[in-house]
């Protein structure tokens, strides 16, 4: 809203200067004083005289109120007549459609300066042209906007109601539909004005528009031009009104615009450069084992408007080779924000402030960039979500899965990469990959956009693939067919995977380890088996039942994950826990060690499981 | 493709037709007598031999459908009539002058790509820094300026003040190229001014957007090299909606070279269009106008083209 004041107020001066030209006490703007032709500044006229010894600031004044008059005049008319057009446009579809908003179009077929000096010819220059020229320029617009806004408008419940009540059709299109189309049409009244004010002035240059000797900005800027070599400031004058006036109206109706369509604006991430030069406390020590990736202590921030957020704490894991770990949770539980630190491919305003993860040797975050770049899409790969996004719609996907080994085989030839390319299809069971390497995404299907994604991941023989829902945007038979090919990909390759669900069906098919996750903490960590068999979180437990069969999202937990900015202070599932005790309210509650390999988060599982235990 | 293309081309010869249908009519659906129309001013009626005489030569008095029907037939056979001033072909003039005003338009487009696409591109990298900030106030700046007010500021400050560059004028190239490039310079980067700024906020706000996109992630996620990913996944994926606006704001470009070639003494189609708009010299009017008009509708036909070209969706969509 801020930004609205200043070319608010600036608006508003200029529009009062030239509504109160008439008593302000300025000279007659048209009376020509030839003695004090070019004089400069003199008493009584600050900004000095023009070629005929006319005075210049009145002229100014009394132009303003020439070209807003004209362009008030004319965006009134385009709006008022475009706006019903747009209404019976979009009210009685149909003939009425075409004949009152498709019929506009042809305006916009003449470049706008052309048709107004079409019709100058016809009609002679004059105030009256001008305005008449500038509003048929703009009915258009107008027409489109309030059609579209109406059409939107018309099947909202509210219009549907007093159309039931048997109101008139007139009284429906100026009460119910008008109020609620208002603002992108006062937007657009005011960008009228403001092109209106460029169009006027700039025929009125041409001589064109507004007929001297009234006073017009376009006039002042046409006469000074002759004596500019003598009288340069005179050029100035009219041209910095006339700059001002404009780029006042613009900025305000940016500002308008924001204000109306809030969509537009966009986050701005902050970020602090101590963030940048010491990323956090990692942990030096490094996890004496085996495991292809080890991950320990991830915490992740981001900041937002509304402060930092945590949208991952202390999360802890470790793959082995040929080995799945399945990370589960609902959405906001902060899966993919872990998997995406992984790959070094957190959004900007997210930062990894503690933790650290070992890929073999190497600990991932903290490698810079290049260093990063070497392993992403070599010895780690990931599979996204939805293929069709992350597939770019306008290369070729041959030429995409190529250059993922392009980028990480120098000096490759363009025919081996293609050669490797159709292996890698053929592979992934893409049938006639001779050909379908040089499709394009969107003729392909969800099911092979997804095996070109893993084509493209196991292009490198990468030792971690993490695959983050990549069975949720596709049908279910095809779901299963592509868990079927990432389950044989591991198991050919002992590759290290990471799958990424919320569903725990899904788990039991391809995993051997889960990790539950829950609002950004690990609640339960296990092997598939004994977590399925006896879980030992209720958030685990409310999960299973709420899954019994088939890839449907959990919906029998009641309540919704909270909000990074509202996590409770003690157990975090506790709003929405059946078991919920005062003690689970009372203080972080610690990730226990059941046993080797079994964790739970949760200060009640002794009684709990003792308890399923006994109903069992 | 091939189907697409020949519905596409069908469509703008349909504008076309539409376009000369309009100014044909415009002439007619004027209340009163047009040659009175024409030979009037401020008020003052017109003498009544010089109106007879024009009607005759406007082919007034025949049916209406006869005339129109041979006013499309003239433009088919590229026919626009004479002028009703000095009774030369309009065509001659139009086909003598039409190249001046296209070198302009090129320039001028070629100036705010060059300029807007890099500078549009760098601001949205670096979001928020002092880059974006300056250049996102020019451009507001330059979207406020007049066309015609830049070129006589640049006139007044380069040309008159410190005569750096020549006022205004013409030399055919093949005479004197570098004369003629220097001349060219002040009027294509006054017309260039507003696109650029355009150009500059669509491509910063198209590459925001693209660097949003899953593909970018993907295509990080491979491993690539950030300026291969800047290259063919962001800039390239950008360049649809950056070839949208260029080709919507043609009209404006058009409307703009009226102007700019009035302030620099550019002979092009500008200087015979307001002399005929001054003297009412219909016929000279309506062939600038149809030219100019048709030209609008070729880019945008060339733009569709281009497009369909950049994003396979089109093609087949």
């Amino acid at each position: 809203m801020r930004r609205l004041w200043v070319p608010g107020a600036l608006v508003a001066l200029i529009l009062l200067l030239a509504l109160l030209a008439p008593w302000l006490g300025l000279p007659d703007p048209v009376r020509q004083d030839v003695a004090n032709r070019l004089v400069g500044a003199m008493p009584g006229s600050p900004l000095g005289r023009d070629e005929f010894g006319r005075d210049v600031l009145s002229r100014l004044i009394w132009g303003a109120r020439t070209s807003l008059a004209v362009a008030f005049a004319s965006a009134l008319i385009a709006g008022i007549v475009g706006t019903a057009f747009g209404l019976i446009g979009a009210w009685f579809r149909g003939l009425g459609e075409l004949l009152a908003v498709r019929s506009m179009d042809i305006i916009l077929c003449f470049p706008p300066v052309l048709l107004a000096l079409l019709v100058v010819t016809l009609l002679g220059p004059g105030a009256g042209t001008l305005i008449l020229v500038l509003s048929v320029l703009y009915l258009p617009i107008f027409a489109r906007v309030a059609y579209a806004e109406a059409l939107s408008a018309r099947n909202h419940d509210y219009v549907e109601a007093v159309r039931a009540l048997g109101a008139p059709t007139g009284r429906i299109l100026l009460r119910t539909l008008l109020p609620n189309i208002a603002a992108p049409i006062l937007v657009q009244l005011s960008l009228a004005v403001a092109a209106a004010v460029v169009l006027e002035s700039g025929l009125s240059f041409l001589g064109l528009g507004v007929v001297p000797p009234a006073p017009s900005w376009g006039l002042m800027i046409r006469g000074a031009r002759a004596t500019m070599e003598q009288a340069p400031l005179l050029l100035l004058w009219p041209c910095a009104a006339l700059t001002l006036t404009i780029l006042a109206m613009n900025l305000l109706c940016d500002a308008l615009r924001d204000a109306v369509d809030p969509r537009g604006l966009a986050l701005r991430p902050r970020r602090r450069a101590i963030d940048r030069i010491l990323p956090g406390l990692l942990p030096e020590a490094k996890p004496g084992t085996e495991a292809t990736l080890g991950m320990r202590g991830l915490t992740v921030e981001i900041d937002t408007p509304r402060g930092v957020i945590r949208p991952v704490e202390d999360v802890s894991f470790a793959v082995h080779p040929g080995e799945t770990l399945a990370i589960v949770g609902e959405s906001g539980s902060g899966k993919s924000v872990t998997a995406t630190s992984l790959m070094g491919l957190l959004p900007p305003a997210a930062r990894v402030v503690a933790g650290g993860a070992w890929l073999q040797e190497k600990e991932l975050l903290r490698l810079s960039e290049p260093e990063l770049r070497k392993l992403r899409g070599g010895a780690i790969a990931m599979v996204f979500q939805d293929p069709m996004s992350s597939l770019n719609p306008v290369h070729r996907v041959g030429d995409q899965v190529a250059e993922a080994i392009k980028a990480h085989n120098k000096g490759i030839s363009a025919a081996e990469a293609k050669k490797r390319v159709v292996a890698l299809f053929r592979r992934v069971g893409i049938a006639d990959p001779e050909n379908r390497v040089t499709t394009f995404p969107h003729e392909m299907s969800g099911g092979m956009r997804q095996r070109v994604m893993i084509a493209m991941a196991i292009a490198n023989q990468p030792a971690l693939l993490i695959a983050d829902e990549p069975t949720t945007a596709l049908d279910v038979t095809v779901q299963a067919q592509i868990l079927e090919l990432l389950a044989e990909l591991k198991r050919e390759t002992k590759t290290a995977l990471i799958f990424i669900t919320h569903s725990l069906s899904v788990v039991a098919e391809i995993a051997d380890h889960v990790t539950v996750m829950y609002a950004g903490q690990v609640v339960e960590r296990g092997k598939v088996d004994e977590v399925f068999a006896g879980p030992l979180h209720p958030y685990t437990r409310a999960l299973l039942a709420a899954t019994p069969e088939g890839d449907a999202a959990p919906s029998g937990i009641p309540g919704v994950v909270p909000l990074p900015t509202a996590f409770p202070l003690g157990c975090r599932f506790a709003p929405r826990c059946k078991h919920a005790a005062p003690a689970c309210e009372a203080a972080p509650v610690p990730l226990e060690e059941v046993r080797r390999d079994r964790l739970t988060r949760c200060v009640r599982w002794r009684e709990l499981s003792a308890k399923a235990e006994a109903a069992a | 493709m091939t189907r697409w293309l020949f519905g596409r081309v069908l469509i703008s010869i349909g504008l076309a037709w539409v376009v000369a249908t309009i100014v044909f009519m415009a002439l007619h659906v004027v209340p009163g007598d047009p040659a009175e129309l024409l030979l009037s001013s401020n008020g003052v009626a017109a003498d009544p031999a010089a109106v007879a005489e024009l009607r005759d030569k406007l082919g007034l008095a025949r049916p209406i459908l006869d005339q129109y029907l041979s006013f499309l037939g003239g433009l088919t056979r590229g026919d626009l009539g004479n002028s009703l001033v000095d009774d030369y072909p309009v065509m001659s003039e139009i086909a003598l002058r039409l190249p001046r005003t296209l070198e302009l338009i090129f320039a001028g487009s070629l100036i705010a790509c060059i300029v807007g696409i890099p500078a549009g591109t760098y601001a949205a990298l670096h979001r928020g820094g002092t880059f974006d900030r300056i250049a996102s106030g020019a451009a507001a700046l330059l979207l406020a300026i007049p066309v015609f007010v830049v070129g006589t500021l640049l006139v007044l400050v380069l040309a008159e003040m410190l005569r750096l560059m020549p006022a205004g004028g013409y030399v055919p190239l093949a005479q004197n190229p570098a004369q003629h490039l220097m001349l060219l310079a002040l009027p294509a980067i006054a017309i260039g001014k507003g696109l650029t700024a355009i150009i500059f906020r669509m491509s910063r706000a198209s590459v925001l957007d693209a660097l949003s996109k899953d593909f970018v992630r993907t295509a990080r996620a491979k491993g690539l090299a950030p300026a291969r990913v800047l290259s063919r996944h962001v800039v390239r994926n950008a360049l649809t909606p950056i070839l949208t606006v260029l080709g919507l704001q043609m009209g404006t470009l058009l409307g703009g070279t009226v102007l700019v070639e009035y302030v620099f003494n550019w002979p092009g189609l500008s200087t015979p269009l307001l002399r005929a708009v001054e003297a009412r010299d219909y016929p000279m009017v309506v062939g600038v106008v149809l030219t100019i008009s048709g030209l609008f509708l070729f880019i945008n036909l060339v733009m569709d083209i281009l497009y369909a070209a950049l994003d396979p969706r089109i093609r087949t969509g």
